[in-house]
């Protein structure tokens, strides 16, 4: 049943949102080959987090199903086709990873290991976000709040984290590697909470649960 | 009649707001309506009958499968046809694409007998003539065709109807009336509405929810026949009648608790209704 979905599941994704926002992120990330513009590590790491950044909010939107109303009811279960939607977007969005990398120059690109453990971290929150959404609500289209929740995570965060946990450093910074330590924990919860939120939706946030259908 | 769907103290609530308040039902095949004002709670019982959302208490099956179990669930869901009452689509896709994306959720694997079978519904569903043309430029009409087509395929054996026939044209009505009529021959139809006339021709039996609970429970014409004797004419506005309106013809229909030799009319099945719903809240007629 899996490989029959693929060919309709595909065409209900978002493609348009989708699309937008990995232009955005692969403009962010060619604004450092823009003539006139003198690249540096600095300004390469802040441009491919903006384009990370961008491609998450764009993934966001990922679940979002204007004929959610009518196809809750069906016996394939939510876990599934989440599961689906995110196989299917999974190789293009590394492919747009890929392009965007490259698009920075290479004496200035920042470690490609870290700087993409830190933009998957940033996919898993945005799905993780939406897939929440999905379960507390009946929105057929969660993607708006799941975005605003990434957004605002994304700008608070270097603001508010305390040196000791602080996520967004630089490679010559000595907390590089605890940072990316804290980057692979948060990848792991997002995943975890993600994966805890595929349950069949309760409707409307803060359900007691105690007589929920197992 | 067999039972096919049977209900007890269904519960929900949302918020501060208790939705459904101890409901407990038992339906058979054909159409049964389910009439009541806006948050009587009709949306609610069909989204939980249609394990859309669940309750907080209460049990129910369904052609004897039991959604407090995954197992139980999944299985209902084999036998169920849900039309929300909004329906959304992707507007990019044709009827016949919609309704064979939701053939494959409905699990119809075989691509040539679920094509045979969209093909059967969308027929049904008197949309032959458009399966090939984008649902975003359909009518409303038609694409709420498109969702009872969708709702319809796979035979589902429990139809799950939320106000089907609101915003369409008298012709598009009668061509739903008689879709949901052939449906109702050989499966539980649940059907919400606020048009008393879908259930004075359609349905074998009327339920009527106000404030989350089950206010009426039995045939047309027993709801009819709670108006009786306290329908009647007169030349101008009762003050005693419970609703009252000037009729096309200048006198004035009244409906509640008639003056002594009042000129009695034949009531309706809406007078039989609105004097529901005005009436007691704890009595339950079965």
């Amino acid at each position: 049943m899996i490989p029959a979905l693929a060919v309709p599941v595909w065409r209900t994704l978002p493609w348009r949102t989708l699309g937008a926002a990995g232009a955005a992120g692969l403009l962010t990330a060619g604004l450092s080959r823009l003539p006139g513009t003198e690249p540096d590590s600095r300004l390469a790491l802040g441009l491919l987090r903006g384009a990370a950044l961008a491609g998450a909010l764009g993934l966001a939107f990922l679940l979002d199903d204007p004929a959610r109303d009518g196809t809750t009811t069906v016996p394939t279960g939510r876990a599934a086709r989440t599961a689906l939607r995110v196989a299917l977007v999974a190789p293009v969005a590394a492919l747009w990873w890929a392009a965007a990398l490259l698009l920075v120059p290479g004496a200035h690109r920042p470690p490609a290991g870290a700087v993409t453990l830190e933009a998957g971290t940033a996919c898993a929150l945005a799905l993780a976000a939406a897939t929440v959404a999905v379960r507390h609500s009946d929105d057929p289209r969660p993607g708006r709040p799941a975005a605003t929740a990434v957004l605002v995570t994304a700008l608070l965060a270097p603001l508010l984290l305390p040196s000791r946990w602080a996520l967004f450093t630089g490679p010559e910074d000595p907390r590089w590697a605890a940072a990316h330590d804290r980057w692979a924990w948060l990848l792991a919860g997002a995943v975890t909470v993600g994966v805890a939120s595929l349950g069949e939706p309760l409707g409307h946030p803060f359900r007691r649960t105690a007589d929920q259908p197992t | 009649m067999t039972v096919t769907v049977s209900a007890s103290g269904l519960s929900l609530r949302y918020g501060g707001t208790r939705a459904l308040d101890e409901v407990s039902l038992r339906l058979s095949r054909g159409v049964t309506g389910l009439l009541g004002p806006n948050g009587a709670g009709k949306t609610t019982l069909l989204r939980v009958l249609a394990t859309a959302v669940p309750a907080d208490r209460g049990a129910f099956t369904v052609l004897g499968h039991d959604p407090a179990t995954a197992r139980g669930r999944q299985e209902l869901r084999r036998e169920l046809g849900y039309l929300p009452q909004t329906p959304g689509f992707h507007p990019d896709f044709t009827p016949f694409a919609f309704v064979d994306y939701v053939a494959i959720l409905k699990e119809l694997t075989d691509r040539a007998a679920r094509h045979r079978e969209v093909r059967r519904v969308l027929d049904e569903a008197d949309l032959a003539e458009v399966r090939g043309t984008r649902i975003k430029k359909l009518s409303g009409g038609m694409r709420q065709r498109v969702a009872l087509a969708a709702a319809l395929v796979g035979d589902p054996g429990f139809l799950v109807l939320d106000e089907p026939t609101v915003g369409l044209d008298p012709e598009q009505r009668m061509r739903f009336r008689e879709v949901i009529a052939r449906a109702g021959e050989d499966r539980t139809v649940l059907l919400s509405t606020h048009q008393t006339e879908d259930v004075a021709m359609l349905c074998h039996r009327v339920l009527v929810m106000a404030g989350g609970r089950i206010r009426f429970d039995g045939t047309p014409a027993e709801l009819t026949a709670r108006a009786a004797g306290r329908v009647w004419s007169s030349t101008g506005r009762d003050p005693g009648a419970k609703a009252g309106w000037r009729t096309g013809a200048g006198g004035f229909r009244n409906v509640g608790d008639p003056p002594e030799g009042a000129d009695l009319l034949e009531p309706t099945l809406e007078d039989g209704y609105l004097l529901t719903l005005d009436g007691d809240p704890a009595e339950v007629t079965a």
